[in-house]
This record gives C-alpha cells, structure tokens and sequence, in this order.
C-alpha cells in the first residue's frame, strides 16, 4: 500500500484538530481512532463549560466534540474508527503503524510522519501505595464518570474523593445530583488541584467539604468498600496522628492525576520529560523522533480543551510543513528549562534553524499567589518580566517569547516570583 | 454418591493433590469457598519455585521443595505452563554474611540441590550490573525458577477436571463428621457431600477447617503477612535472576523477583497477625520493604511501581510443613503449616499425599485413561502472524484490542471467561489473561471485560464481580434501557 504522508493516531480534541489543520488536498493523511466514534475524553464530559476561549461560547463535552467532527467532515481524509494503534517503529525514514481492527484483523501501514494525539489515563490506587484492603469500589473518577454517563450506571451511594483535580470535582457534583451521599474531597496539597470554577461550582454550591493537606491513611472492606479514615499531613507528607477522621463510604474515587498515554508507543523511544510523562519537543511539536510529533494530552495534561485545539492545530500544521516543505530540522537549538516555583515548560527546546517570529510557552507553577511575576531570563539575562494573577497550580498558564527578544544560544529559563500569596 | 476423597481449598495445594488423585480410579471432589480458585496465598506470594537450599535438611520442606523444583519441569511440558528458568543470588555484603553463604552452599547440597556455587563480585556484577556496589559475594542457584501461579493451580485443577475431578467453588465447608467410616460434610450454602476421606488443604483457614472434624488441633497457624510492590513490565532488563539476602531468623527476607512476564516484584516483609485473611497493606510494611530492597539492587525504579499488595503466610506452630492422616479421625488428612515453600513444593505435596499416605492404606488402581496434557490459551499477541491470520479468520473479535497495556484482545478474554474453571470476574479474567494487570490497571478495560463476562454467561452487569463473593462494582442503573 502507498504510504501515507500523515497518520494521526488518536481521534479526540487533539486528533480532530491536527486533522484539520494538517489537511491538504495534496497530502494522504489517516486518523486512527479506537473507538467507535470520534472525540475522545470529550463524549463522557456532559458537563458544560467546553469551548469559552475558542468558539467563545459555553458548551457541553460532546457539543464541543461534535463542532470539532463536523469541521473535518467534508475534508475527505481517510478516517479510520474502531481501530487501535498496537505500536508504532521507524526504519529508513518511515514509520510502520501496527493496528489492529475486527475488519481485517493485525495489519500494519506506513507513514512519512506522525502525530501522537492519544490522549492520556488516569493515575490509580496502586501508583499511589493507597494503605489499607483492597475492596472493589475503590476506582478512578473517570472510570465511575464513563459508568455514569456513557454506560448509565451508579457504581456507589456514599462516596468521598481523594485528590482534587479537575475530574473529582466534576464528579463529585455528578454523583450528588445523581442522589449519592457525598461525603467530601480530601486533597494531600495545601491547596486544591482543580480549576478555581470547579471548586466554586462543583463543591462550594453543593457543600461538599474539601479537606486540605489530608490525604487517605486508612481503607477497610474485605469485599466491597465499608470506610476510610482520612488524616492531616505536615509539610513532608507525613500523616499527623490524632488528625484522623473516618468515613463509612462504598466508594472512593482518586483524582490523583492524569498521564500521557503514550505506553504504546515505547518501541519508538523518544526522550520522555520525567516532569510531564510526555515527549520532550521543540516548538514544531517536533520529538526527539524527526517526523514525529506530539500534541494534546498524549504530549502534556492540559485542564483546558480549548488549549488542546490550539496546540494540536499548531502541531497539525507544523507536520503539514514538514511534509509539503520538506522541512528538516536543525542542530542549532536553544532549551527552555523552568526555574524557580515553575514545574514544567513547553515545548522544551526552539529549533532556530526554523524561521519561527515568535513561540508560546505553556507551563504550570508549583505555588499558588494572588500576585506574582513571571521573569524570563536568557542566560543570567532577564529578558523580560510579565505581572500575572491569580496563580494556581492547576491552570496551565502561557507566555510569547519573541524570536528578537532572544539575545545569546543560552537556555531560557521562566522563573516565578510570589508576590502576595 | 459418596466420594472416595473430598479436598478442601482450591489453593495450588489441593489443586496439586486433585491432579494426583485423578491419576487413579477414585471419585475426588475439591471444594473453594471462593468464586475462582487460586485466591488467597496461591494469588499472592513471590512467585518463586525456590532450588531447596532454605530449608533445614531433613524437613519435609527440604525433601519436598526440592523434588517439587524438578517436576515444575515436567508439569512445564504437561500443563504449558509459564516458567522462567532465571536462576537466583544469594548476596553478602562482608565476611558475616560470606560465612552465611557457605552454610547455604552446604545446606543446599545436603539438600540435593544441583548446581550451586559461590561467585565473586565482580563476575556476580557482570551478570547482574544493577546490584549495590557493596556486594562482596553472590551465592549462585540456577535452578531457582519463576512461575505464574495461580495460572499452575488452575491448571492443574483444569487438567484434573478433564480426568474426573469434580471441583465446585463458593462451597464454603462449615460442618464435617464421621459416621459409619464416611464423612458428611456440609457447606454455608447448605449442599452435603459425602465421602470416604477428607483432604484439609485449606491453608491459612487450616486450623479451623480441622477443628470442624477432630477437638485437639495438634498445630496453630500463626498467620504471617508479606507486603509487595510490583513494578510494570517496562523495566524489563533491570533484573535477571532473583535476588534474596542472607536470610536471618524471619525468613528469607526482602527479595526482588523478577516475573514471567516482565514485572519485578519487591517484598516481602513478615509481620505475624491474627487473621488469616487481613491482606491490607501499610506504609510502615512498605518503607521496611523498602529499605531491604536497598541492601540488593541500586537505582529502583518506583516510578515504574503500578501495584502494592499482601499475602498471607500460612505458617504453623509445627514449623515444618504438617502432612499426615490426623490421630483422632481416621482418613482425615491434614496438609497443613503449608507456607513458603509450598508454591515449590507443591507438585511434591501432592504425590506424598497420594503414595506416601493414601497409598499405604489403599490400593488404588491407576486410571488408565489419564490425561496428563493441558494446552493453555494462547494470546493473540503471543502468535506467530500465521497462526493471527488463521484465528482471526476463525474468529474476528481477535481483531478487537481491549486492553491496550497488555495488548489483550476480545477474542483471548473470551476464551478465558470460557475455561474449564472459567474467568469469570474481573480479577479472574486479570489473573488469566493480564487485561488489566499493566500501567492503568484497568483504568480503560475493566467496563469492557465486564460487559464481556455478563454477555459471554448471560448475566447483568451489576452481577459480576471484581474480586471476591459480592464484590459488584456496578450498583444500580440510573437510565431505563434502549
Ligand atoms: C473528565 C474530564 C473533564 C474535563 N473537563 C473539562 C472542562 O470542563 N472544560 C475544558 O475545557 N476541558 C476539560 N477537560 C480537558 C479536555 O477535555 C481534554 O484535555 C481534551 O478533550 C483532551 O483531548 P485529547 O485529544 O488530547 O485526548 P482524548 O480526548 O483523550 O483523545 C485521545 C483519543 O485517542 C484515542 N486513542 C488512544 N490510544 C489510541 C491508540 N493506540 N490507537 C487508536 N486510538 C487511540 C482514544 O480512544 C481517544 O479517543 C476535561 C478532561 C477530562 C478527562
Ligand atoms: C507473602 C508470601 C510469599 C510467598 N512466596 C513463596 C515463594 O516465592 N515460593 C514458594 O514456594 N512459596 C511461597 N509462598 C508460599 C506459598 O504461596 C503457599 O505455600 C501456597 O500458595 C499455599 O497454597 P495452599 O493451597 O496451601 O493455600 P491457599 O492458596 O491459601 O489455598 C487455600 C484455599 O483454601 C480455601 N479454603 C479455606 N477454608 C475453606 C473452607 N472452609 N471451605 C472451602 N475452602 C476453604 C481458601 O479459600 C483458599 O483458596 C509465599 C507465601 C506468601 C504469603
């Protein structure tokens, strides 16, 4: 078969938009996808409040997905649904994509370049060295989410959730409205790891209390769920004994944290960022892997869809270029590396060989401030200094450094500074 | 009907023992109180098949374990089952623990154990480079092996029901006695069997299955718990033999063991409790498994670690493994104190059983007919692409990947929900056929292997379980039905 130019694997926010922007009548371009339809994470997401940056309008998971669907239906590129990537391995200057799908059993395709946009999975019980029995009962909140709203199914009554990202909040509204008990969040931070509008919303209109520097110390129920004990942690993490406080729930869902689902994919072996679990790129969205590009939750966990559009639009025509342009890329690179109350920043390297005016840096900060400062230096040289507000952890938070700007080959570092916390 | 030999405990021991009756004209039943067999130490323990340098010379241990070391080979071309034949080091760190080799050097060989041998450093180090860089010696022992176990306890059951044995799980035994040289034993949800000799294989519920029949239990099970972590299957390559310390009064203590199929195990540690079915895990246990992990290998990888996990030793006040027909009532056999190394010894306890007791009072007739070979159910992923092309033809939903992790397909989860001694949960479908048992742990099949065991038995999907009885994690359904 005649190799494509593109193949897309994953066909959620990510994929879809990739797919539009890399589009080109001249280009073979596939999208793989194993569900049976497209949009990804976005189907289980009933709730609203998708879209607000880029359609400008407040919409549920699945309106979003659908706009996103509709957008690239006329294209006429090839869709490939109910098929899953088994692994991917470059030779000779070409990928070799082993899928698998019940129409024509294991089969592999070519292509002159990749984009990784398969999005990512939850953190479980086990990962975390949760103590105590090991009932059923005790599950992601996505998976209780996917019960709940795609399978129809409540798999508890009197719940309470450990960790408070994004998914466990939503949660914990979905379940009260569904007329479960539940009972609170206890999150292992100091401060909460969701969007401020989610703790509003989701916990504050409904008093569900949230429990702050706590975390899980105890589990019991030889079959099923029958309680946890809950205790406060000092400054290492350490439970502080006397603090515990117990609770008769028959289900615990974690919201502990979401990781680039990319495990497929091993064989290829890019450079993987220990801060994100995601590919290490430059500002094409470009891996370690000429040709193989990253974008979307597979590549960093976004809190945001609309983000996921964005870069996964950027990535889709950086991968078009690199094909329709025959773009090589360049030795001559410079490093972002985060500094000071910074996690992570990506990309993680500029490629100056490509003639680029100016790249977005997203990045997550460590603390939380009402006020602060985001200084970016090259070098031992500050380039320049942003105000910023209202930071907190769980938002993603993004900056443009112009190529005009960059002085020296020295790396760029992204320091935040708390002014008032 | 009467029976001539009823087991109690679908452990790997009265597994082993089923298989061995089965090779004689006999009507033998085994009865689980659980919903699969396998589930309690068999499920949960290192996975070694130890060489027999540990135990003391002239233990049943140590006549046992190194008997049953040999015959996983055979039960390997018998049953297909998974072996890794790995080897093990034993690593000392100053002159004290060098002399502790030695004195394993001379038990294994007193033992019978082949093969064995003290290494230096640096040709241990060659072999093993991520070990700490204060070993000073190694003990070699390359017959220690590694299997997958309740998969041999399964099959040994599966290969046993092909020849005759009756197994039944959930039947909880709760009443035994004898009356007229028969015994009637009852189980929780009221079935009576009856049957000419009882076969107490029930591990760490030993003590109490035996005070059902007989007032004097000449032994205690002291219940003994070991904590783990399991690393995924990605560090793969880290470690290639397992590695055990020099072994003090508690046991072999903290060990690092490699796994069929990739994943490392850590553990155990050994805390003694009074339940026998109190698998919970603690921090405390794990930051001691942790810190004896630190005295045999550098650099370990725990961002890889996806699991964390007990079992329960069955160990007893007798110390040696306690197999004999009980003083008080005749044709009760007592397999008893059946801890580490009953995994190894297994396939030995369950011959001494047969011809070491019940042979000396019986003279059973071998069954002509017996079978001794069992095909596992090969994956998908484990095909050659002729055979793929050819089972997808037979059979599409090969074509379906369900879990991704493990690469594990409709078509292989369906064939174990159909066994002999079906997959019938999820961890029973896990235990099996790995969906699930990689990095998400389930995270993105388990509602798709749910589904796939209510369709394939008819069931609701708020009927299956996880684990154990009653262990639904689907409750009810909030949607009137398309
Ligand atoms: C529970 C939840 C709540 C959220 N709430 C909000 C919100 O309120 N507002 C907001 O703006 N954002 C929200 N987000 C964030 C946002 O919706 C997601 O980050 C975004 O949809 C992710 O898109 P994606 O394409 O990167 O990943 P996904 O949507 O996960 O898509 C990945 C796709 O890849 C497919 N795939 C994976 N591996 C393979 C393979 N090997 N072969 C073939 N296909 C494969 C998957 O089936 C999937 O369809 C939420 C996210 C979650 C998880
Ligand atoms: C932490 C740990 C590590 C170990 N590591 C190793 C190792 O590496 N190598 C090795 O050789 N050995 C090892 N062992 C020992 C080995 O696991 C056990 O010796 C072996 O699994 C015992 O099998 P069993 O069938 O006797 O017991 P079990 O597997 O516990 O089976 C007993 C069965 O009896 C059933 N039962 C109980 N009561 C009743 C009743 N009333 N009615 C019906 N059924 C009943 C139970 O449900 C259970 O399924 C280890 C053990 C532990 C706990």
């Amino acid at each position: 078969m005649k190799p494509y130019d593109i193949v897309i694997i994953g066909g959620g926010a990510g994929g879809v938009a990739a797919l539009k922007s890399a589009y080109d009548e001249s280009l073979r371009i596939l999208l793989i996808e194993r569900d049976k339809t497209l949009g990804g994470i976005l189907k289980q997401c009933i709730h609203n409040g998708f879209g607000l940056h880029h359609y400008k309008e407040e919409l549920t998971g699945p309106e979003y997905a659908e706009r996103g669907i509709r957008e690239i239906e006329g294209l006429g590129a090839d869709v490939l649904v109910d098929t899953t990537v088994m692994d991917v391995n470059k030779e000779n200057g070409r990928f070799s994509i082993n899928v698998i799908n019940t129409d024509k059993g294991a089969f592999t395709l070519e292509s002159k370049a990749v984009i990784l946009s398969s999005g990512c999975y939850e953190r479980t019980s086990g990962a975390i060295q949760l103590p105590g029995d090991r009932p059923a009962g005790i599950m992601p909140a996505g998976s209780a989410q996917r019960y709940l709203n795609i399978d129809g199914y409540l798999v508890g009554r009197k719940v309470f959730i450990l960790g408070s990202g994004d998914i466990g909040l939503i949660m914990a509204r979905r379940m009260r409205l569904e007329g479960a008990d539940v009972l609170g969040v206890a999150e292992l931070m100091p401060h909460s790891n969701g969007l401020t509008r989610n703790i509003v919303q989701c916990l504050h209109d409904f008093d569900i209390p949230l429990y702050l520097s706590h975390t899980v110390t105890d589990i019991r129920g030889e079959s099923v769920l029958e309680g946890i004990t809950i205790s406060e942690v000092d400054e290492q993490f350490n439970a502080i004994e006397g603090s515990e406080k117990h609770f008769e729930v028959d289900t615990l869902l974690l919201s502990v944290g979401l990781i680039p689902d990319i495990g497929m994919f091993d064989s290829l072996k890019f450079d993987i960022s220990p801060k994100t679990n995601g590919a290490i790129v430059d500002h094409t969205y470009q891996t370690s892997i000429e040709g193989l590009f990253a974008c979307g939750n597979a590549l960093h966990v976004h809190d945001l869809v609309d983000f996921v559009t964005e870069e996964a639009t950027k990535a889709g025509k950086q991968a078009k270029d690199y094909i329709l342009k025959n773009k090589k890329r360049s030795h001559n690179t410079i490093d972002l590396t985060p500094k000071g109350n910074i996690s992570y920043l990506l990309p993680q390297k500029l490629d100056m060989g490509d003639a680029f005016e100016e790249v977005t840096v997203s990045f997550r900060t460590t603390t939380n401030a009402m006020t602060g400062k985001f200084h970016v230096y090259q070098g031992d040289t500050l380039l320049f200094t942003k105000k910023a507000k209202f930071i907190v952890p769980a938002e993603m938070e993004k900056l443009t450094i112009k190529r005009d700007q960059l002085i020296n080959k020295d790396p760029i570092n992204i320091e935040f500074e708390v002014i008032n916390v | 009907m009467t029976y001539d030999f009823l087991i109690i405990g679908g452990g790997i021991t009265g597994a082993a023992i089923a298989r061995e009756l089965t090779k004689y004209e006999a009507k033998t039943i085994l009865l689980e109180k659980e919903n699969d067999a396998g589930n309690h130490a068999t499920s949960a323990n290192s996975a070694i098949i130890h060489s027999g340098h540990d135990p003391m010379p002239g233990s049943l241990k140590a006549l046992l374990n190194v008997e049953g070391n040999k015959l996983y080979d055979v039960l390997e071309e018998e049953l297909d089952i998974p072996l890794f034949k790995n080897g093990a080091f034993m690593v000392a760190h100053n002159d004290e623990e060098e002399k502790v080799l030695e004195k394993y050097l001379g038990r294994a060989k007193e033992n019978g154990v082949p093969g064995v041998k003290i290494l230096d450093a640096k040709t241990a180090r060659q072999l093993e480079p991520n070990l700490v860089d204060s070993v000073s010696k190694v003990l070699s022992l390359p017959t220690t092996k590694v299997t997958y176990p309740w998969e041999v306890a399964i099959a040994m059951i599966e290969n046993a029901m092909d020849n005759g044995l009756v197994f039944a799980k959930k039947k909880e035994v709760n009443i035994i006695y004898r009356e007229d040289n028969v015994f009637t034993v009852k189980t929780r949800d009221g079935s009576t069997y009856k049957s000419r000799y009882v076969i107490n294989a029930a591990g760490a519920y030993a003590a109490r299955v035996a005070a059902l029949s007989e007032e004097a239990v000449p032994y205690r099970i002291t219940p003994r718990k070991g904590e783990y972590f399991v690393l995924d299957r990605r560090v793969q390559g880290f470690l290639s033999r397992t590695l055990y310390p020099t072994p003090s009064e508690k046991g072999k203590g903290i060990l690092m063991v490699p796994q069929y199929h990739g994943n490392i195990l850590i553990g155990p540690n050994s805390v003694y409790q009074d339940s026998p079915d109190d698998v919970s895990t603690s921090k405390a246990g794990l930051s001691s498994v942790k810190a004896g992990a630190e005295l045999l290998t550098k650099n370990i990888p725990y961002h890889k670690n996806i699991r964390t996990f007990a079992g329960v030793r069955a160990s007893s006040t007798h110390g040696d493994f306690y197999i004999r027909e009980s003083l008080q009532k005749e044709n009760f056999i007592h397999v008893a104190g059946i801890d580490s190394p009953g995994l190894s010894a297994a396939p030995a306890i369950g011959r001494y059983v047969v011809e070491a007791i019940i042979m000396k009072k019986e003279s059973l007739k071998p069954n002509e007919a017996f079978n001794p070979i069992r095909k596992h159910v090969k994956l998908f992923d484990d095909m050659s692409e002729s055979e793929k092309e050819e089972a997808f033809k037979m059979d599409n939903r090969y074509g379906n990947l369900v879990c991704k992790c493990e690469r594990i397909t409709e078509g292989d989860i369906v064939r174990h929900i159909q066994r002999n001694v079906p997959g019938d949960t999820i961890k029973g479908v896990k235990k099996r056929s790995r969906a699930g048992a990689g990095l998400c742990q389930g995270g993105y099949c388990e509602h798709q292997v749910m589904k796939l065991i209510a369709r394939e038995l008819g069931k609701d999907v708020t009927e299956v379980d996880y684990f154990s009885n009653h262990s639904n994690i689907l409750k009810e359904e909030t949607k009137v039905k398309k």
